[in-house]
């Protein structure tokens, strides 16, 4: 009881340090290593990266090993997830598109595992790291445009950013153009701030309505935890809604790049 | 530092050199232990449900036809029956009908032999009985007469008179039923 009293007298500086402090944690270092004079550290944000690549593997991997002619429950799920790749996210545009659903789904079940993981009580969301969601971003961006100029040409594909028919050319021309660009550079820091934001905003709210309790006193977890759990409900669903919507995005813009002379 | 607290975890040399790293072996394995199986067995399940389903719609097809067989025979068989019935009716009523006509005339053909017969008989009784009267009234003529008679002559005399007398008998026995002999 005396414990409680005296977490009842934290100030709101110490309140923000204890929430930061959750993120800090991600960045404590575990084994020190260095790269030509690059740190590539093993922090606890790797760790958790780790424990969710190996977690999403054994998931799938498991239910790989264990097909049957007449399938139990667990292939089902399986199969459900590799058809839900290659029927709802593969495809969008066009039959081609399609060969690119093994990434996406790859994407998906891995933010997937990533997000709920971060749920867990002491574990790092990896998700609400922005360089982790921005690589991802980034490397949809690389193959997107691979992609566009091996199938349209490089010449096809730049000039495809441009709509046709416009009047004016001499100046619609570069000013399509340059907006155009600027929505498809735009696309990779959108994608990578809509899953870091979200996650991070989650953990946030959860962090901030349990810490009422430090700064108002005890009697706030009547409120405070009630919230709590609704908000960690809301994330489960925020954690399968971001991951779906970063890996249909990956595909769309993928299929987009592929189609760009047609469309 | 650009961000002291961590909370915006800008660009993290660490975290990005081992994400690479991870994601990169995570597609590898993924794409390469994982989906082939799992895509070869969604296939293989297609392929054999759709052979079980082809192989459904034949055996309805193939049972419809036997059904559609099997109605016809029974059909043609309960035709056939009736026809057979039908047939063995006619028969047997052809066959009474000829048993019966012929039982009539045989004994149509039994009474009339026996008519015949009778007659003749009768016949012969009477003629008999004629000569055996004529015989004897010629002999009684002739012990009366103490002479031989014209015998012609007196056979046809008696002839005659027997006929007379025939003639009444058999008025008399139309007349009162009792025949006298």
């Amino acid at each position: 009881m005396s414990n409680m009293l005296t977490l009842a007298q934290i100030s709101a500086t110490e309140v923000r340090e204890e929430i930061i402090h959750a993120f800090e944690a991600g960045q404590e270092v575990w084994v020190e290593l260095a790269l030509f004079g690059i740190d590539i550290s093993i922090t606890k944000a790797v760790v958790n990266l780790w424990i969710g690549a190996v977690v999403t593997f054994l998931i799938m991997f498991v239910g790989s090993r264990l097909l049957k002619d007449r399938p139990g429950a667990y292939q089902v799920i399986v199969e459900e997830v590799y058809g839900f790749g290659r029927n709802s996210l593969g495809g969008q545009m066009g039959e081609e598109g399609r060969k690119f659903f093994p990434y996406t789904l790859t994407l998906f079940v891995f933010l997937l595992v990533l997000n709920l993981a971060g749920l867990i009580p002491n574990a790092y969301p990896v998700t609400a790291s922005i360089t982790f969601t921005l690589f991802l971003a980034l490397l949809t961006f690389v193959i997107t445009q691979y992609v566009g100029i091996s199938r349209n040409g490089f010449g096809g594909y730049v000039t495809a950013f441009v709509p046709p028919g416009l009047p004016l050319k001499v100046v619609f021309v570069p000013f399509m153009f340059a907006i155009e660009w600027i929505s498809e550079l735009s696309k990779p820091l959108t994608l990578a701030m809509r899953l870091y934001a979200n996650m991070l905003a989650g953990h946030l709210l959860i962090f901030i309505f349990l810490s009422f309790i430090l700064y108002f006193g005890t009697f706030m977890a009547v409120v405070s935890v009630p919230m709590a759990i609704v908000l960690y409900g809301f994330e489960i669903f925020v954690a399968v809604l971001q991951a779906y919507i970063f890996a249909i995005l990956t595909q769309v813009y993928i299929e987009i790049a592929l189609y760009r002379k047609e469309h | 530092m650009l961000d002291p607290t961590g909370i915006f975890d800008l660009i993290k040399t660490s975290l990005l050199f081992w994400e690479f790293i991870t994601f990169a072996i995570l597609l590898f394995l993924i794409t390469r232990y994982v989906y082939p199986p799992i895509r070869d067995q969604i296939q293989k399940r297609q392929a054999e449900i759709e052979g079980a389903i082809d192989e459904a719609q034949k055996t309805r097809e193939e049972a419809r036809e036997l059904l559609a067989e099997y109605r016809r025979q029974i059909e043609e068989a309960r035709g056939e029956g009736r026809r057979i019935l039908e047939d063995a009716r006619k028969q047997a009523d052809a066959q009474r009908e000829r048993t019966k006509k012929e039982a009539r005339e045989e004994g149509d053909k039994i009474v009339q032999r026996a008519r015949d017969e009778i007659g003749r008989e009768r016949e012969g009784a009477i003629r008999d009985v004629r000569r055996e009267v004529a015989g004897m009234v010629i002999q009684a003529s002739e012990q009366v007469l103490g002479r031989t008679v014209d015998h012609d002559e007196h056979e046809r005399l008696v002839a005659q008179a027997l006929d007379d007398l025939e003639a009444e008998v058999a008025a008399g026995s139309t007349g009162n039923g009792s025949r006298t002999a």
